[in-house]
């Protein structure tokens, strides 16, 4: 792995980061929660795969990576699924 | 592509792969668990969510992503040769190791001030629970990252690191799922 990949994975860590709780910091209406909900997973699930594939170096293990990927958004889409129950019923 | 190729392909000590499957799977059927219960008191548990310190826990984040990037930078310099420097970048992983303790320990000693405890409502049961089981493997994760920093070879350096980036992604999914989403 460059360095310079190393760097742009820490620094999108970051960003992801301060988005997420930006994002959850204000009051949001009840009718849009789903939308903060979709969008909190999404970002989870860009920053899991960062570090997976950047940190745990699976960048270089392409049949991996995917399974992880794959696994972790069906966990997510679970996760979110669980989170929006009480929103529809 | 034969078995013997696919996991030739895994980066890092198998037995280490291993191990951050289970605990993703440990604190996956937490967060679920967490989530069902959470559908029969939506608002209860976001009225108990509110008692916590986003910013505080959002300062984490940023805490243990960086010392994450200390811990792969120390493989990457060590792998140069570059012995002093690596150890030097996981001392300082450790250190915001202990950062993010610090401030959690703030944070539980801010609950402690409100009168909450782990069974004041079942949010708490739970955040307790897996904040507090991920804090134990944060004291382990120092702990690791001082040792192969005593032990500097390559492949201890790989196998330390691996546990901490491990940590690093059970916070990633936890903070948002505990403290984030209303």
């Amino acid at each position: 792995m460059t360095g310079r990949r190393l760097f742009c994975a820490w620094f999108s860590l970051i960003g992801l980061s301060i988005a997420s709780t930006l994002l959850a910091l204000p009051v949001i209406e009840p009718g849009l929660q789903w939308g903060l909900g979709i969008a909190v997973f999404v970002l989870a699930w860009l920053k899991a795969r960062i570090i997976l594939a950047q940190y745990l170096g699976l960048a270089a293990a392409p049949f991996w990576r995917r399974g992880f990927e794959i696994s972790l958004a069906c966990f997510c889409t679970l996760l979110l699924a669980l989170y929006l129950v009480p929103l529809i019923f | 592509m034969s078995d013997a190729n696919v996991l030739d392909e895994l980066p890092g000590d198998l037995m280490m792969w291993v191990l951050i499957v289970s605990e993703l799977l440990v604190f996956g059927a937490g967060l679920a668990a967490f989530l069902a219960v959470r559908a029969a008191d939506p608002s209860g548990f976001a009225a108990a969510q509110d008692t916590l310190l986003r910013t505080g826990a959002g300062i984490n984040t940023i805490v243990l992503v960086t010392s994450g990037f200390l811990a792969a930078l120390a493989l990457r310099l060590r792998d140069a040769d570059q012995r002093l420097k690596a150890r030097m970048a996981l001392l300082t992983a450790a250190s915001l190791g202990v950062v993010f303790l610090v401030i959690k320990g703030g944070e539980f000693a801010h609950k402690t001030t409100l009168g909450i405890t782990w069974d004041t409502h079942p949010f708490y049961t739970f955040y307790y629970l897996l904040t507090g089981f991920h804090a134990a493997h944060v004291v382990a994760g120092v702990m690791i990252l001082v040792l192969v920093t005593w032990r500097d070879a390559s492949r201890n350096i790989e196998v330390g690191a691996a546990f901490w980036h491990m940590v690093d992604l059970v916070w990633i999914l936890l903070f948002p799922v505990i403290y984030l989403l209303r």
